[in-house]
């Protein structure tokens, strides 16, 4: 089944959506207080279990467009979200060592979305 | 801090077990009509993939704070490759030596991330 544009965008968007997700929910816990008002008023936190359900549901209908072995390993992409996210929402330091994994991440998607999909499925070969 | 060995385990058997979860939302996503709505919320792949990967990331996410990144990284890196071997005998999918190159980059970025943070 070749995998269609869209259905890579998507997941894209999921991932972004993910990790936005685990960023609101980390800058949700540190202003956590343990008092009902506090939870309640945590905006952060609602919306991020918000992002989390939307990206899973976004993910279903990905799947419509393509197949596992091509669509899932784009969540891998959450590694570079997280990191941008860290270093500008958070001013956390990523290290040059970081910042190759993550290029390499980029290309191991790459590599699978354009080489991985290239190939027609009768000329695939199962190894 | 020096990784706990429940934590390399957890993340060992969440993976093998986690891996089964696109496996049924691939299943799910194929069975969904969406002029009918039963079709969503009975549907059996689904709840087993909500379940699934559910269980697997809380228990992921609970062992990665107890371990080092640089070890537990790659073992969360494999975790896609047993995703792979699930889709190509569950979902007849194909693995080709272009998708298992990605998946061997992706696994060497995500463990440098780890030796890095």
């Amino acid at each position: 089944m070749k995998v269609k544009p869209w259905a890579i965008g998507i997941m894209l968007l999921c991932t972004l959506l993910t990790s936005s997700a685990q960023l609101l929910l980390k800058s949700g816990a540190l202003k956590l207080e343990f008092n009902i008002l506090s939870v309640l008023s945590n905006w952060n936190i609602f919306l991020g279990i918000g992002l989390y359900g939307l990206g899973a549901v976004l993910v279903i209908f990905a799947l419509r467009g393509g197949e596992v072995t091509v669509l899932y390993p784009i969540v891998t992409s959450s590694y570079i979200w997280v990191a941008l996210g860290s270093s500008y929402f958070f001013g956390e330091n990523v290290n040059s060592l970081r910042w190759i994994g993550i290029l390499l991440v980029v290309v191991g998607i790459l590599v699978i979305t354009i080489g991985g999909n290239a190939v027609a499925e009768d000329s695939a070969k199962v190894i | 801090m020096e990784t706990q060995i429940w934590a390399i385990i957890v993340v060992i058997i969440s993976g093998l077990i986690g891996g089964f979860g696109p496996v049924f939302f691939k299943l799910a996503a194929d069975s969904i009509n969406l002029r009918n709505l039963s079709s969503i919320y009975r549907n059996r792949p689904l709840i087993l993939g909500v379940i699934i990967s559910g269980v697997s990331i809380i228990l992921f996410t609970a062992a990665l704070t107890a371990g080092e990144l640089s070890v537990l990284y790659p073992l969360v890196g494999i975790a896609y490759v047993w995703v792979c071997i699930y889709s190509v005998f569950l979902l007849k999918e194909k693995m080709t030596f272009f998708k298992w190159l990605g998946i061997f980059i992706i696994i060497t970025g995500i463990s440098l991330i780890g030796l890095g943070a």
